[in-house]
């Protein structure tokens, strides 16, 4: 049974990712008072760069887009089969850079600005999912995504919300979408990237997004596999609606303060919800 | 990968080549709610790299043209450039000026002309509407 899980859920999370981003582009715009594109315009979007002209700007721009590619899907495979949360964590930090690499390899003023913001992002997230993720390991006393089954609603509330944050860095929302700027730096990091090896990136980012809200859904747990399900469907769809809804109503922030508000927010709240159960483990 | 697919996703590169501003703010105005282009899966990227539609306005100033140009060659096939307004289709207002090449088409292929100036935002729909069924033509290569 695990096993057929696993194996659907390999396959099905990144096209569950490119549905719910078109979700995210439906609610955005209705929230513009516009209608939209249709649900599934982010799959047209891909199949669309895949049948573009090859360009390139050298070598190693392919090469780095490739490795984005490779770490994500290698991070996705370790976390749906069930494999130790920490490295998947790694792994997927390591295609991260691999993009960051990738944009610093041309020498394009907007590309390289998108490289460092890209750097200065990873800096403000990785540490507020690393210890999200050691706050969930301690408390279900294993690492192994397969092996998590405990509801920590009640028990992680406020390590559960640090995820706001860290989707809207990984989804480049605002105020967090620094390194993908439009009206600064035109899509920053991705600005030299064309046709198919945009599209590897896209994709690359999906599969990043599915690792996240996956590490998202660990947090939700019941006996009957059903309720399993929709409730960690429900936790994904209320996260993607809260990054939407910031996404529409703030401002960029600047780079000092998106590293300053990301890490005391974030840090601020694993802590306190740290305290909280050490304090009650003691009384 | 289907075809049909592909060419709902038009992204679009918006070039001024020296227009008065009023082509471009009937430009602009396919991305305001009234109009709203990403019915059409239609983003505006501003990146040549990116783009699949040229929504090129201006007569094409001397300085402009080398940059056009430019554009033009960075964005990968398969592309349709659209002229938008007088201006860009032979210069029309500035016709004969001593500073301007005389409209897109004397500096890179235009596929589809904008009347009006400036031209009304409902003709540009018209015009990327009838871009796309061309752009389907050169994605499936015929
Ligand atoms: S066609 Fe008319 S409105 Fe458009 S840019 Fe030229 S002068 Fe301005």
């Amino acid at each position: 049974m695990t096993d057929v899980v696993s194996l659907l859920l390999l396959a099905f999370g990144p096209l569950a990712i490119g549905l719910l981003l078109g979700v995210d582009r439906r609610i955005t715009a209705r929230m513009q008072n516009r209608v939209g594109p249709p649900l599934l315009q982010p799959f047209y979007d891909l199949a669309k760069l895949f049948r573009k002209d090859r360009r390139s700007t050298n070598r190693t721009q392919v090469s780095f887009a490739v490795a984005a590619l490779l770490l994500q899907m290698a991070a996705w495979c370790v976390f749906a089969l069930g494999g130790d949360l920490l490295v998947a964590f790694f792994v997927s930090g390591a295609g991260s850079l691999a993009l960051a690499l990738g944009a610093f390899s041309v020498r394009s003023a907007y590309s390289q600005i998108g490289a460092q913001r890209e750097l200065l992002q990873m800096l403000s997230y990785e540490p507020i999912l690393l210890l999200a993720l050691l706050v969930l390991g301690w408390q279900s006393g294993t690492f192994m995504a397969d092996a998590q089954d405990e509801s920590m609603l009640f028990l992680l509330p406020l390590v559960i919300i640090t995820f706001v944050p860290v989707l809207a860095i990984k989804m480049q929302k605002s105020p967090f979408d620094l390194a993908t700027a439009h009206q600064e730096i035109v899509s920053g990091v991705y600005v030299e990237f064309a046709g198919p090896y945009y599209g590897l990136l896209k994709l690359a980012n999906w599969f990043e997004l599915a690792l996240v809200f996956g590490f998202l859904s660990l947090f939700f747990w019941d006996q009957n596999v059903y309720v399993s399900i929709v409730g960690k469907s429900l936790l994904a769809f209320l996260f993607l609606f809260v990054t939407v809804l910031l996404d529409n109503s703030t401002a960029r922030l600047t780079r000092e303060q998106m590293v300053k508000y990301a890490l005391t927010f974030g840090l601020g709240l694993i802590a306190v919800n740290v305290l909280a159960i050490i304090v009650e483990a003691a009384l | 990968m289907r075809s049909d697919a592909a060419v709902r996703s038009p992204w679009i590169l918006h070039f001024d080549t020296g227009s008065c501003n009023g082509c471009d703010l009937e430009v602009w105005a396919l991305l305001t709610p009234r109009y709203d282009v990403e019915r059409f899966g239609m983003v505006n990227k501003a990146n040549p790299k990116h783009a699949d539609v040229l929504l090129i306005t201006g007569p094409v100033s001397l300085k402009a043209a080398p940059r056009l140009k430019a554009l033009y060659e960075q964005t990968p096939e398969p592309k349709v450039v659209i002229a938008c307004g007088d201006c860009a289709s032979n210069g029309v207002p500035f016709y004969d000026c001593y500073n301007v090449c005389g409209g897109i088409d004397q500096v890179v292929p235009v596929d589809l002309y904008v009347p009006g100036c400036s031209c009304r935002p409902e003709a540009i729909m018209d015009a990327v509407v009838q871009g796309i069924e061309l752009w389907r033509k050169k994605v499936s290569g015929q």
